[in-house]
């Protein structure tokens, strides 16, 4: 759910917009326009695109946090200024994405509040913990991988600022799945210790991978609507397929071992097959319960209030809220 | 500098200290990467962060040509007592007022040293002070703006906060500029004036700027600088940031990472 | 000496603190107890500043995008890392937001130019008969001289 809409919330009140306007504005986007912030937009539109770029944001800000628990045990120079840097570009990610989701209406400040509260929703795959350093190689490596499917596919998409964010982002993406790919192939062509701890920590994380482009089409709800307007741009199972198709390949190819006996590619159909990875627990973590749900609110509370100061020293009530233009 | 000459464990102290002080002062930064005040100073910040760790990892370079081991195994194989490093760069982060007033202290005297370094007759390093210099400019003006607004242009409470920290932190800055043994040798043989006169143009600019920032400096003569770090005597907060900057690659130390 | 920076925020001292993996979250020393939460005002992070870059001389300043700030100032400190950390940079410029002037979005058509206007077009210029005419004419009136 980086972003992706994997849970779609159904459409509402789509009828009672007025049907030239709607009609115009879908023949815009099928024409490949984009839609700016001032255009006129059906309410269901702007609520749902507003509801992923702010997810998309979330999700950025929290999964600083996982990869942050390396920061300063990183092992070297080259490991130590690179794990920064990706960290870093995350946080500049959420600050684009709030900008961009700024647009359609809601302060940043009311969205990182809602984060805050506990109400929003942000990726499940950061409310699980980075226990050794070769978690932070697969983070890098597999879930900005997925990202980046996911993030590729939406910058196609049909509103402007949130495409424009995403080229932006996309590029700084390339960076984060070398540098997770390099560290990934260095742990397991190094010592028996470090393929052992990079294999385990592949085990811990297939499960959370399989769950990020969430759950199966089967299940989920459907929106011809999302995807006409070009804000959903591919179901949770054709990314899941694309990720397979990519990665599988490249992680057997390491020697390492997928923990899926089932895991395999039908010869006939092309497509994956995949064991059941545990939907329960999907829906366990995404309402809350999940082994880091609880400290990464903890976290981003406390780290708004040793901030607060700052803010508050230099705040100028008296201003108007404008939304920024992107 | 001719090599043989009995200038090069001057040369090597020297460079010692600024890149321990560099490492570890970044070390610190970086634990504010992702949990900043505001997501923007989050990322100027952790880019401040990966400066110093890249001028640190540049100096040892420096130190590995002069015949000392690989960057990475001084930075993450060395205790404390092999440290050179002041002790203002060692105490944990705390508030951001503290870390705020430790940046500014040490990047106004960081940007002094470069500066008499430009004109380094030990040329690498003078090359690495014109290298560093647009960096040092940027951490320079990050610092100073922070400093001016929230010590002039914010609150009551900025104010005192930012006060309290320069008290706190004044002391521990002054002991970047303990003397060593080295320093007439450096300065006999064009390589560093010395840690006094740096001291004093360190001084000469940062009053003026704590003024702007309606901010009250300690009298010099009435604080202890926190001294002994220059000759491996550290505060208790050195080594357990080492043991935890050290943990994973000392862990398998002949692997690759 | 100082005592150094001992003076953390958490306000719940006699709480048992969070237990995290990650060593720089434990020296935060945050309570493992949910701490309540006040909601932000708006302005709480200050106040967008749009941002223009240019790469190198010679090249049109683009808008790349935005940063909160407290004033001019700051937004430049920010903007600077925001924006210009990779790649190269000649100029960055920023402005606040509400500073900006635009037309009304309700007033978009006024962007919508009648046709018609050719005469600010190259094409509406064709000028190579109007040549081979004059050229023919010219011809024309030689043969025209030579023969008298
Ligand atoms: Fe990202
Ligand atoms: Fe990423």
């Amino acid at each position: 759910m980086y972003g992706n809409l994997s849970l779609v919330e159904p459409l509402n009140g789509v009828e009672q917009e007025n049907p030239e306007k709607l009609a115009e504005f879908e023949e815009r986007i099928s024409r490949g326009e984009k839609i700016e912030p001032t255009d006129w937009m059906p309410r269901e539109y702007r609520r749902q695109v507003l509801r992923l770029v702010e997810q998309h944001a979330h999700s950025e800000i929290i999964g600083a946090l996982p990869e942050g628990t390396w920061i300063t045990r990183a092992p070297g120079f080259k490991r130590k200024l690179a794990l920064m840097a990706k960290v870093q570009d995350e946080v500049g990610h959420a600050q684009l994405l709030y900008s961009a989701a700024e647009t359609l209406g809601k302060p940043r400040e009311f969205m990182i509040n809602d984060l805050l509260s506990g109400k929003a929703k942000y990726s499940n795959v950061f409310n699980y913990p980075a226990l050794t350093w070769a978690d932070t190689a697969i983070i890098a490596w597999l879930v900005d991988a997925g990202a980046i499917i996911n993030q590729t596919l939406n910058s196609k998409g049909s509103y402007g600022p949130y495409t424009r964010a995403l080229e932006r982002i996309c590029k700084e993406e390339a960076f984060h799945l070398k540098y997770g790919y390099d560290n990934v192939v260095t742990l397991a062509s190094g010592t028996k210790r470090q393929r052992q701890m990079l294999q385990e920590a592949l085990n811990r994380w297939w499960k959370p991978i399989m769950h990020f482009f969430g759950p199966p089409d089967a299940v989920s709800v459907h929106s011809e609507k999302l995807m006409r307007w070009k804000v959903k741009m591919a179901s949770n199972d054709e990314m899941r397929q694309m990720f397979l198709d990519a990665y599988v390949p490249r992680i057997w190819e390491l020697g390492l071992n997928i923990p899926d006996p089932n895991l395999r590619k039908d010869p006939e159909t092309g497509k994956w097959e995949y064991s059941d990875p545990d939907w329960d627990e999907f829906w366990r973590v995404i309402n809350g319960n999940g082994p880091c749900n609880r400290e990464r609110l903890a976290v981003r509370r406390m780290a708004d209030e040793l901030g607060a100061w700052v803010r508050r020293a230099l705040l100028k009530p008296e201003r108007q809220y404008v939304a920024p233009l992107f | 500098m001719r090599p043989g000459s009995g200038i090069v464990p001057a040369v090597k102290d020297l460079l010692y200290r600024m890149a321990d002080d560099a490492l570890i002062l970044g070390h610190r930064h970086s634990e504010w990467t992702g949990l900043g005040p505001v997501l923007e100073e989050d990322i100027a910040f952790s880019s401040i962060a990966q400066d110093k760790i890249g001028h640190a990892y540049a100096l040892y370079q420096l130190l590995h040509e002069l015949g000392e081991p690989e960057p990475d195994r001084i930075a993450f194989f060395r205790d404390a007592p092999q440290f050179r490093c002041c002790h203002l760069v060692e105490y944990p982060n705390g508030g951001y007022d503290f870390s705020l007033m430790r940046h500014f202290l040490y990047d106004v005297a960081e940007q002094c040293r470069y500066h008499l370094l430009e004109s380094s007759r030990y040329e690498p390093l003078a090359q690495l002070a014109r290298k560093v210099r647009g960096e040092i400019k940027y951490h320079v003006f990050h610092a100073t703006q922070w400093v001016l607004h929230l010590g002039a242009r914010g609150t009551e409470e900025s104010h005192q906060r930012m006060q309290q920290a320069l008290e706190q932190v004044f002391p521990l800055a002054l002991g970047i500029f303990e003397p060593t043994e080295y320093d007439d040798l450096l300065a006999a043989a064009s390589i560093f004036p010395g840690e006094r006169p740096l001291q004093d143009r360190w001084l000469e600019t940062i009053v003026p700027l704590i003024e702007q920032a309606t901010l009250r400096l300690p009298a010099l003569e009435a604080v202890v600088p926190a001294y002994g770090g220059r000759c491996g005597i550290h505060t208790e907060y050195l080594q357990p940031l080492l043991d935890e900057m050290g943990e994973v690659i000392r862990s398998e130390p002949e692997a690759e990472w | 000496m100082s005592s150094g920076a001992s003076h953390h925020t958490s306000q719940h001292p006699k709480q048992v603190a969070l237990q995290s993996l990650d060593p720089r979250v434990n020296r935060l020393g945050i309570p493992s107890e949910l701490s309540d939460f006040a909601p932000k005002p708006l302005q709480d992070e200050w106040e967008p500043y749009e941002v223009f870059w240019r790469e190198r001389p010679g090249e049109q300043p683009v808008h790349v995008g935005t940063v909160r700030a407290p004033d001019p100032e700051m937004a430049l400190v920010f903007a600077k890392e925001n924006y210009c950390r990779r790649g190269q940079t000649y100029s960055l410029w920023v402005v606040r937001t509400a500073d900006i002037h635009t037309f009304h979005p309700a007033e978009i058509d006024i962007f919508e130019t009648a046709p018609g206007k050719m005469y600010r077009e190259p094409d509406a210029y064709k000028v190579v008969q109007k040549i081979l005419r004059l050229k023919r004419g010219r011809q024309h009136d030689q043969e025209a001289k030579s023969t008298s």
